[in-house]
């Protein structure tokens, strides 16, 4: 089990010539990832998900707070053991064809970290060129195909298959995937999302599912959680399903309400609205970080800082003064409500 | 425009017929549009759906005359009731029909909007390249952008970089629907967008839409927004249109198997989860698309020995619906 | 429908791309695969073997001191001399042979140690930043604005550069500014790019990540610097020995040119003309190689430029 315990980060941004302006990207953040479990991090682009994964993954520090793995602190341990934790932590980027050294073929992209480990377990050659294969196998690609080929003769989906295949690499038990289908075809996201699900059942890894995309997040963690967060603050967190059908929190529901309906095959939630303005992701607002947008937002909203608070009855946590369950979500138009 | 709306106007704002654009790749000429026929009914918005490589692009550029070497227009015509056959012109008349008969909305607005230029001043030089009473055009932009919840004054007078990136796309479709032109493109209008702006975009179009009656070509890779903005659907594949229709028919009972496909392998927020089902194989690239036969086989659960052999036209399976399938009647599962 | 046929439809992975290959291409197949389809980077590579075994083998012909006869000097090609002969009455051809060696092997080290230095202290500065990288710079830029001529010129005085090696250490020494920086430049994009962030994340140590990723991703633009340098080179060392700054004891192109000029008269009577041309065609002919074979190399060492 990964806990994060209350963790802030901030940037040191520019606005102009002399002044600067603090991002705060996680405002203290906190949440809990249980072995094998799935977990999506649902929000906005410069929300903090993509911060909070790179922290997760180690490729990026915090200003405080902990990460405790399996019992663990992070902090308190040495350099090196924290490494070794974190390794087993595995970032899957957004654009795949980025995250492969264009000029390696597949073959060296997947077996320099499998020498790496081989080197440090002493295991032989033929362990790497055996092993490179087998995960090829199991990210659903045929090694005799791909493995002499460059990124660039590799379809988007299959490059996103390599990139996971090397994040195998190093046996993670976690793997944060940041947007990992955006850049892919429509054809071919299902697929991707369905070998992050075999990979749970499978190997029992752990997904972090960063995304914008309410649907994907549904199908990735199911039997999971959901953690919605914006400004840096987690506002809404709980059992996936619960979260995207029974929805208490504003801005939960206005991106939820946000998901294009397949109108026809699906009815449009009754009370799905969309949020005053756009978010300035500079612009200081007090009170609910939300409440500037919030078409609910009432006086006590604009001044004071609501708290992540248990609903005990939801099972859920949630950052807003009037937790309301609001019906946003589209339904299938064949009359049968949703589980 | 009203009176336009009133009684729905049974033409087309564009037909196009046998449409091929090829490319040049090392000495051979490949199809990435195939001999396609579309008619973008007056009024409506009709989208093109397809993956990358599908063709959807080109044949929007080819709808501009815009088709960029090693690309070539190697058949077909593409008529605008007002102009003709925009494949016939070229130079100036051709630069005067983009925009007086149909203009774009690109994918992201920043690239196409003038750095250098305030909004206001960019409409008016629209209207004075095109022969229109700048003032008169001013004013239809302030019309605009009051009913896209823009400020005008504040709108008119930025530069492009003082406005979001919603903002900007907002106004990308301000300058595109100003001169009132007979088709407006949308290319991907929301993709680069996030998911909230997203929404807000499409629903300013949705209301634009129904209150001026603008035709429109929408070209995306997202049923979703196909489901939310069209009154019709083409679905492209490999340079080939395979399914036409109107989007609530195509969605509720696609034909092609290609349809049927994507649309399963879209995981919702509604329903069983399980019915979602990936689709097998990869979409083929330009220079790997079957030159004779059926050009979704490869991929296809349902192929016959006849799909190999010769592509299957486009035909009625009702009521202004068409597929290219020789399937009859699906297996039910 | 009973008529369903379903081969082939779950192999996730038949992406139809022109060529599929099946085992590992090895960089001879890739090279020589590259060189069939560009004749002009071939005729390139064979100018350049060409010299190369020149300088290799040829002067192994010939004897140490090549024969010399004052009754036959400045004689027109014939069979027996086919370019002529000098004013000491020494064979041309034998002189342009045995001359190739030191101002191609100068080159050579010369270009090397421009494309090692330039390389490493680039990679190094762009990569690590801080403290390194403002040292390597500044001695970069120090590098770059010595008048570099002037300098070999004044050096030349003190120092006899009689070996090879020496030449093109120097050569080296004076010339890998530019290409540190531009490394350097390259490096700092390649840094950012999303790969390196994952190599670090899989684990690799910074030298790995520099050898195995970043470097492979410039290979291409070094070789390519390399030969260029080569040719600069050349042109260094000629200009050397041409202005006499440079004892003439050892015989090359740069010391027949001068000879040409000042011994032979070449300015004013035909009679040497032969003498004159030839060293200056050999290095015009190298040059050109050089640049028939610049393109071919770009496209064997960048497989995204690679057909397939």
């Amino acid at each position: 089990m990964i806990e994060l315990i209350d963790i802030k980060k901030t940037f040191q941004g520019r606005t102009g010539m002399l002044s600067t302006a603090d991002v705060h990207a996680l405002r203290g953040v906190s949440l809990s990832i249980e072995n094998g479990g799935a977990l999506a991090l649902l929000g906005e682009s410069g929300c903090g998900k993509t911060t909070l994964g790179r922290i997760l993954a180690g490729l990026e520090t915090y200003d405080s707070g902990d990460i405790v793995i399996d019992g663990t602190s992070l902090n308190g341990a040495p350099k090196g053991e924290r490494d070794r934790l974190q390794r087993k932590i595995q970032l899957i980027h957004q654009d795949p064809y980025a995250a492969l050294n264009p000029v390696r073929t597949i073959e060296k992209s997947l077996t320099a970290p499998l020498k790496l480990r081989a080197k440090q377990s002493g295991k032989d050659k033929g362990w790497v060129e055996q092993r490179a294969r087998e995960l090829l196998t199991i990210v659903g690609l045929d090694p005799d195909e791909v493995l002499y080929k460059y990124p660039h003769n590799l379809s988007g989906g299959q490059r996103q298959r390599v990139v996971i295949a090397r994040a195998l690499t190093v046996d993670p038990t976690v793997l944060v995937a940041d947007e990992a289908v955006s850049m892919i075809d429509v054809s071919l996201r299902l697929g991707i999302l369905q070998l992050l699900n075999d990979l749970r059942r499978r190997l029992k890894i752990a997904v972090v599912f960063i995304t914008h995309d309410v649907a994907a997040a549904r199908y990735v963690a199911l039997d999971g959680d959901i953690c919605v967060i914006y400004r840096g603050e987690i506002f809404e967190y709980g059992r996936t399903d619960d979260v995207i059908h029974a929805p208490v929190n504003p801005y939960t529901q206005s991106l939820l309400s946000a998901v294009p309906v397949l109108v026809g095959l699906e009815r449009p939630g009754p009370d799905r609205f969309i949020p005053l303005e756009e978010l300035v992701t500079g612009r200081a607002v007090s009170g609910c970080l939300f409440s500037d947008r919030c078409p609910f937002a009432v006086e006590v909203c604009h001044q004071d800082h609501p708290d992540l608070l248990p609903i005990e009855e939801l099972s859920r946590l949630n950052r807003c003064f009037f937790p309301t369950v609001r019906h946003v979500t589209a339904v299938s138009a064949s009359g049968e409500a949703s589980a | 425009m009203a009176t336009q709306a009133a009684t729905r106007v049974e033409q087309n704002a564009c037909s196009i017929r046998g449409l091929t654009v090829v490319y040049r790749v090392e000495r051979h000429e490949y199809a990435a549009v195939q001999d396609v026929d579309l008619d973008i009914p007056s009024g409506e918005i009709t989208a093109v759906i397809g993956e990358s490589g599908s063709g959807k692009t080109t044949l929007a550029m080819a709808m501009l005359n815009a088709v960029q070497p090693p690309g070539r227009i190697a058949a077909g015509s593409v008529v605008y009731p007002t102009a003709g056959d925009i494949l016939r012109l070229s130079g100036k008349r051709l630069r005067r029909l983009r925009g007086d008969s149909i203009s774009m909305v690109f994918q992201t607005s920043q690239n196409s909007l003038n750095p250098l230029k305030r909004i206001g001043g960019q409409a008016m030089d629209l209207a004075r390249s095109h022969g229109r009473d700048p003032r008169g055009t001013l004013r239809e932009a302030r019309d605009l952008c009051a009913k896209m919840s823009l400020d005008a004054d504040r709108v008119l007078t930025s530069y492009q970089h003082e406005l979001s990136g919603g903002m900007r796309q907002r106004v990308g479709i301000m300058l595109a629907l100003v001169l009132q032109p007979e088709v407006v493109l949308l290319d991907e209008p929301t993709t680069a967008l996030d998911v909230l702006s997203q929404s807000e975009v499409l629903q300013i179009l949705r209301d634009l839409q129904r209150e001026r009656r603008f035709s429109a070509v929408l070209i995306t890779h997202d049923m979703g927004v196909v489901a939310e903005l069209a009154d019709r659907v083409a679905v492209m594949y490999a340079g080939r249109i395979v399914e036409r229709g109107r989007t609530r028919d195509v969605l509720i009972r696609p034909d092609h198997p290609y349809t049927r496909a994507l649309i399963r392998s879209i995981p919702r927020l509604s329903g069983d989860l399980s019915e979602a089902v990936p689709l097998p194989g990869l979409p083929p690239s330009l220079t790997t698309i079957p030159d004779h036969g059926c050009v979704f086989r490869a991929r296809c659960a349902y192929r016959m020995p006849i799909c190999d052999t010769v592509q299957p036209p486009l035909e009625s399976v009702g009521p202004d619906h068409d597929s290219a399938c020789y399937l009859e009647g699906f297996p039910s599962d | 429908m009973n008529t369903i046929v379903s081969e082939e439809p779950q192999a996730l992975s038949t992406y139809p791309s022109a060529q599929t290959p099946r085992h590992r291409p090895s960089s001879w197949a890739v090279a020589w695969d590259v060189l069939r389809r560009r004749p002009t980077g071939l005729l390139g590579l064979a100018i350049l073997l060409f010299f190369i075994g020149m300088a290799a083998f040829g002067p192994l012909f010939y004897p140490a001191e090549l024969p010399s006869n004052p009754s036959n000097i400045f004689a027109g090609p014939s069979p027996a001399h086919p370019l002529g002969t000098d004013f000491q009455g020494t064979d041309t051809l034998a002189l342009v042979i045995t001359g190739s060696r030191y101002v191609l092997l100068s080159a050579f080290l010369a270009g090397l140690f421009t494309a090692v230095f330039g390389t490493v202290t680039g990679l190094i500065s762009g990569y690590y930043l801080g403290v390194p990288d403002s040292i390597i710079t500044k001695l970069a830029d120090f590098v770059l604005t010595i008048p570099s001529f002037p300098l070999l010129v004044v050096l030349s005085t003190v120092w006899k550069f009689g070996s090879p090696l020496a030449m093109g250490l120097v050569l080296g020494l004076i010339g890998w500014g530019a290409l540190a920086r531009a490394v350097r430049s390259q490096v700092l994009t390649l840094r950012e790019r999303t790969f390196i962030e994952a190599a670090r994340g899989l684990g690799f140590s910074s030298v790995h990540i520099i050898v195995k990723e970043i470097f492979p991703n410039i290979t291409s633009y070094v070789a390519m610097k390399f030969l260029l340098a080569v040719t600069g080179a050349i042109y260094a060392s000629v200009a050397l020995f041409f202005l006499g700054v440079l004892p003439l004891s050892t015989n090359n192109w740069g010391v027949m040119l001068q000879f040409a000029f000042s011994q032979a008269g070449a300015m004013y009577t035909t009679q040497s003309l032969p003498y004159l041309l030839a060293p200056l065609a050999c290095i015009l002919l190298v040059t050109f190689g050089v640049v028939l074979f610049l393109d071919a190399v770009d496209e064997m060492l960048n497989p995204r430029l690679r057909r397939g």
